[in-house]
């Protein structure tokens, strides 16, 4: 059924989720072939976070197909959670578990794999140190920060810690809702970074960002407006003229 | 190696350990029967309007009894509460020095439990209404009055002072700053006191202070277990419904609520409380009238034994050691069942809609259920003494704090735990980490509170054989030995003040950790 290899990561054909008075999404097609970096545009309440949480498998839609790695979704309960397994999400407000440590934070991503034993000793020992102060070195944090509790770190640690969770996970689809809403630039630039170095097939992502001028390590560009998609194209077509239509207010004059 | 904060949860499950060990050996064979058609009968309760009449006429007794019970604990943990607030004393007189002596002094009605209050009484005055309704006021009245006043003490005085600064006199600006802010807590706390007092109303029952409770006793004693059902689900409508109107209550006078606006919070609401708490005393004496309560009656007092000729060699010879071990293995085995199989049961039933209905179904089943009656029950399949008394005591706060589990659970952020479900973690390890994580704390506390007021309780399954402290004093009260249960009430008194203050530090430690 798949177009021919590669098999895309995430495939929404025809997705649609209505909203109280008008579709929260209609009509959405969108492919994230391994390796893509999709940066997902669009202005406040244009359906960027519902459709994230079609493609992390938070919301069932009410018409299309979701496909993560070429298979809908998995009727019984293992498979299903085999499936959610691969897919990462980046959180907003990072939903670390503040009375844990770090390690123990890094390691509640691994609770997919994990069988009751280990899920309960990780609540009393340091488990696979090793991989933890990997993730921790990937995202530029020190690995002594491993036995620390989430509430004593700093907000750029704690962002940190987030993603080298998400590393923690091994996902092949990445997504993320505005993670840099709440830093300041140059902190977002740099973590920015981090998280596109980690996309790499066969892993893809896609990210929500409220800046176009992050754009740059970006494959694709997706602007979204009132629940439709407005263009979908390479990041670096994107303009002026696109954006003022994309969030509204256009000058007169300008609209290509 | 500390465990983690929902571990920690979970650690007075590992009592289960020992008890699969020592519980088959005291299995017997002969009662399978009985518990079946016990079980049976659950679904098949007795529709005979005969049978039902006389239930509900019961069910009407214990209400009253509850109802009355609670109110005369109210009024006097007002007077009691103001009369040991420090505030209110260093306002009237500047000294904080009688407020100390009338707490220490309220420290003992509170630590006799509602029974054995009950049970006192009916020595001494015989049977009447009014026994079970003064054995539910005198000991919630103590509870009530130390409540108000940790309520009263902890209140910022910067209004008392203004008021007193521009000349108001003392006893006016005690009611005008403190009496608004106060009356949210009372209300919430003499709610619960309400739910309380119902099954306290029930309990003495059992132990023949009339109503349903003693209806109950009798259908299992001739083993009726239609008829014991059919006055089960009617407790049940009642409880769930007083439960429900409660909370509607809490909901709509105390907590305005993220979407209401502020001036819709407490201070308009307080002209309907007032009324409420107004229509209450009609409704009392109404109740009061139907039940035939005559406080004068109270007055006629049997000739008390004098204490000097008890034989107090005898009362020394007790097996004290025994008696309090027993008392204090019974309260942890209890507290350690009921603390740690809620959450238990809880992650065992997450990922299953049904269960966890079916839960909360049992949870109201151990909170109406008399602990005596349980361990009636469980005598019929297995040997008396302290394990078979700890699971009947800890069945009936297991449904107490797994409704207080179940309900914090729904109430708490869900986010954490979706985010786990979100990256393909089981329901049962996504409510573990993601949300038993914030809760395990408070819950802690709570299950300490809830450690102490077992050591309390632990008295009510005395009849469930050698249980300590607890079997001995309905045995010296059914042998009218008084020098003995003098003592036996002074032992369980002291007992529980020591419980009472271990159990605050406990409680103290886990908040502050939170």
């Amino acid at each position: 059924m798949a177009a021919g290899p590669p098999t895309a990561v995430l495939a929404l054909r025809g997705i649609r989720v209505s909203g109280r008075d008008r579709p929260r999404l209609e009509d959405i097609d969108l492919t994230l072939a391994p390796g893509e970096r999709v940066a997902l545009l669009g202005a406040s309440g244009a359906g960027k976070s519902t459709l994230l949480a079609v493609a992390n498998g938070l919301l069932a839609p009410e018409a299309g197909t979701v496909l993560w790695e070429g298979q809908p979704p998995a009727r019984s309960r293992r498979g299903r959670r085999r499936q959610q397994a691969r897919i990462g999400t980046l959180w907003q407000d990072l939903r670390l578990i503040e009375e844990l440590t770090v390690q123990q934070n890094l390691n509640a991503a691994r609770l997919a794999r994990w069988g009751w034993p280990r899920a309960l000793l990780n609540l009393l020992l340091p488990l696979e140190t090793d991989a933890c102060a990997a993730a921790l070195r990937a995202m530029d944090l020190d690995p002594a920060l491993l036995e620390r509790p989430v509430t004593a770190l700093s907000g750029g640690q704690r962002q940190r810690v987030a993603m080298a969770r998400l590393l923690r996970q091994e996902p092949t689809l990445l997504l993320a809702d505005e993670p840099l809403a709440s830093l300041d630039p140059r902190l977002a630039a740099e973590l920015l970074a981090l998280l596109l170095a980690q996309a790499v097939a066969p892993r893809a992502l896609l990210l929500s960002l409220h800046r176009p001028d992050l754009l740059d390590g970006f494959d694709r560009a997706v602007g979204l407006k009132d629940g439709r998609v407005l263009f979908d194209g390479p990041a670096a077509q994107v303009n002026a003229a696109l954006l003022a239509d994309l969030y509204g207010g256009t000058p007169p004059g300008v609209r290509p | 190696m500390k465990p983690a904060a929902p571990l920690l949860m979970l650690l007075p499950a590992l009592v289960l350990v020992p008890l699969a060990v020592l519980l088959p050996p005291m299995v017997h064979v002969g009662g399978w029967e009985l518990i079946g058609s016990f079980a049976v009968a659950a679904v098949t309760p007795s529709l005979d309007p005969v049978v039902l009449a006389s239930l509900l006429a019961g069910l009407g007794v214990t209400a009253g009894m509850a109802l009355l019970g609670w109110a005369g604990s109210l009024v006097l943990g007002l007077l009691l509460g103001a009369c040991s607030s420090r505030t209110v004393w260093r306002t009237l007189t500047g000294s904080e020095l009688p407020a100390e002596l009338i707490r220490r002094l309220l420290a003992l009605p509170r630590a006799i439990h509602e029974l054995i209050w009950g049970l006192l009484l009916l020595q001494l005055v015989g049977l009447q209404p009014a026994v079970a309704v003064l054995a539910i006021a005198l000991p919630f009245g103590a509870l009530v009055a130390r409540v108000l006043s940790d309520l009263l003490d902890a209140l910022p005085t910067a209004n008392l002072e203004a008021l007193r600064a521009a000349g108001a006199p003392a006893p006016a600006a005690l009611l005008t700053a403190l009496g608004p802010a106060l009356l949210p807590g009372v209300l919430s706390y003499g709610g619960y006191r309400l739910e309380c007092a119902l099954r306290s109303a029930t309990l003495l029952g059992v132990f023949g202070l009339g109503g349903l409770g003693t209806d109950l006793k009798l259908t299992l004693q001739s083993l009726e277990f239609h008829e014991l059902w059919s006055g089960l689900w009617l407790l049940l409508a009642v409880m769930l419904a007083l439960e429900g109107g409660i909370s509607l209550l809490r909901r709509r006078w105390l907590v305005p609520g993220r979407f209401v606006l502020a001036r819709r919070g407490v201070g308009e609401r307080s002209r309907e409380m007032l009324l409420a708490l107004a229509a209450l005393v009609p409704l009392c004496v109404l109740v009061g009238r139907a039940l035939g309560v005559d406080p004068a009656a109270l007055l006629h007092w049997q000739p008390l034994p004098g204490l000097g000729d008890g034989d107090w060699a005898a009362t020394a010879a007790l097996p004290w050691p025994r008696l309090v071990g027993g008392t204090l293995l019974l309260s942890a085995l209890a507290a350690s069942l009921a603390v740690g199989l809620a959450p238990l049961l809880l992650l065992l039933v997450a990922p299953l809609g049904w269960a966890r209905r079916g839960l909360r179904l049992l949870w109201a089943l151990g909170r109406l259920w008399p602990p005596p009656l349980s361990a009636l029950l469980l005598l019929f399949v297995l040997e008396p003494g302290v394990i078979t008394a700890a699971m009947a005591l800890g069945f009936h706060n297991l449904g107490v704090l797994g409704r207080l589990l179940l309900e914090s659970a729904d109430a708490t952020d869900p986010a954490a735990e979706e985010a786990l479900v979100c990256g393909g973690s089981g329901p049962r390890l996504a409510l573990l980490y993601g949300r038993f994580s914030g809760l395990a704390r408070p819950y802690l506390a709570y299950g300490a509170y809830r450690a102490d007021v077992i050591l309390r309780e632990s008295v009510v399954v005395g009849l469930a054989g050698a249980t300590g402290l607890g079997s001995q004093l309905l045995e010296s009260l059914s042998s009218f030995a008084w020098d003995q249960l003098l003592a036996l009430v002074t032992a369980y008194a002291l007992l529980t003040l020591v419980g009472e203050d271990l159990s605050d530090r406990a409680r103290r430690r886990w908040l502050a950790a939170a």
